[in-house]
């Protein structure tokens, strides 16, 4: 399929709803690369962020049905497909304990080709956006956005009142609006 | 409501970013359907996300593209729909996800306490029931015992008047001398076998270290006949073969009878 080719969000939707490989694989080409910025984000390592992308994809296919148009768009739908399933990484046991390792000393962050495997992704995205924030700001979109905690495990992680987590919140999400803009 | 505080509020981030809690959802879904503006903002929002985001592209390994394209064709065309997350940004709640091991460990918990209170009061029941039927084993052997108790002293009578029915049997009555005025015994004596039976009527309880003797007076000499345990003596009692006798007497003799009789007769009677 011709990648010059942009189809109309509505178009794209119904055929994808069809499961038309086509289409998935143009969804792939046009999406994949701001989905897998997203996941770098949050899951620094690339080789595991590749896993999280191909796994985010999947199930896109999978549950493409379940997509409602009326509440947002497709790239909101999936980035947030995308985004939980790299916050579960994150979570998950196997996760935790590969860094662990990594804090050994003798660890190689750099492959032989001197590129990093842990991308620096602080310029990127909404990192960068948030990079910019108070600090108290930062530390809370961190937690929210990029470690996906509810305002309550975020209130008694930073021992903060549950109304001051809040409007914190808040109050960095339109001022990140703002950055977007 | 103010609409544009509303708006401003920073709900349409929360929203759209999936950090905004599953009331807030709730709430903005429903006021997005009642408010255009709301709607039209979050529009505005979403398009600027997106945008923004194809601008910070980083492209993955060429590689995952194929694997994807691989495991869609390996899912088939009639993939798994969940159907619990029919709408699309109900699985966008960052509520914190339960792992499937944080479940099964949680199940297996509960399984094992419920197995455990199960098994100790199967094992409860299990005491009871072997309690129980130790009683009614006890009980049935104690039934069983009264059975062959009965059973023996069925017997016994069923015997005893089989042989008070026979007509070679003599029947003779001992009638009480002046020691036991009121004594009396029969002797039954079976004129073909010779065999003596002993029915006790009544004679008075001899004291622990003595025992009733019956004689067969043989041509005016006493023969022991044996002795009576008055214990045993509710039906006809065999007592030793008497060939020959002309009459029959009891005597009280020491326990575990005497060579010859000891004054005085308690009872006799002539053949």
């Amino acid at each position: 399929m011709d990648k010059t080719v942009t189809y109309s969000e509505q178009e794209l939707v119904t055929f994808l709803q069809k499961r038309d490989e086509q289409y998935f694989s143009y969804l792939y080409d046009h999406y994949s690369g701001a989905l897998y910025s997203i996941v770098l984000q949050i899951v620094p390592d690339t080789e595991l962020a590749s896993d999280v992308l191909q796994e985010a994809f999947v199930n896109i296919w999978r549950k493409i049905e379940s997509y409602d148009p009326t509440k947002g768009r497709l790239f909101t739908w999936m980035l947030n497909v995308a985004r939980n399933l790299a916050i579960d990484t994150l979570r998950s046991k196997a996760y935790q304990n590969s860094r662990k390792n990594q804090e050994l000393p003798d660890n190689v962050y750099f492959d032989k080709n001197g590129s990093s495997t842990q991308l620096n992704v602080d310029s990127i995205g909404l990192k960068k956006a948030v990079q910019q924030l108070k600090n108290e700001h930062r530390v809370l979109i961190d937690l929210a956005y990029f470690k996906g905690y509810t305002h309550e495990e975020i209130a008694e992680i930073e021992s903060l009142p549950l109304g001051t987590v809040k409007t914190r919140i808040r109050s960095a999400l339109t001022q990140l609006r703002a950055y977007l803009n | 409501m103010n609409i544009q505080e509303y708006i401003s509020s920073g709900i349409i981030e929360s929203y759209v970013l999936g950090i905004a809690s599953h009331e807030e959802q709730l709430e903005f879904e429903r006021l997005c359907a009642e408010y255009p503006e709301i709607k039209a903002a979050r529009d505005t929002f979403e398009l600027s996300l997106e945008n923004h985001s194809l601008l910070n592209t980083i492209v993955p390994p060429l590689k995952i593209k194929n694997r994807f394209l691989t495991a869609i064709k390996e899912t088939g065309a009639a993939p798994v729909v969940n159907i619990s997350s029919a709408r699309s940004i109900d699985k966008v709640v960052p509520v914190r996800k339960m792992y499937p091991g944080r479940y099964v460990a949680a199940a297996s918990i509960v399984l094992l306490v419920a197995s455990t209170v199960l098994n100790f009061y199967f094992y409860k029941q299990y005491q009871n029931s072997v309690a129980d039927l130790k009683n009614i084993i006890a009980k049935s052997e104690e039934t069983a015992s009264n059975n062959r108790v009965l059973q023996t002293k069925l017997e016994q009578y069923q015997s005893s008047l089989d042989k008070i029915k026979n007509p070679n049997m003599a029947v003779i009555a001992l009638k009480g001398e002046p020691v036991a005025p009121s004594g009396l015994t029969t002797v039954y004596w079976d004129r073909q076998s010779k065999d003596v039976y002993l029915l006790v009527s009544n004679l008075p309880q001899p004291a622990t270290d003595k025992q009733y003797q019956l004689w067969a007076i043989v041509d005016g000499v006493p023969v022991d006949a044996g002795t009576i345990d008055m214990n045993n003596a509710t039906a006809l009692v065999k007592m030793k073969n008497i060939p020959r006798a002309q009459a029959f007497a009891i005597t009280l003799e020491k326990k575990g009878g005497s060579q010859t009789p000891t004054m005085p007769i308690y009872v006799k009677g002539a053949v």
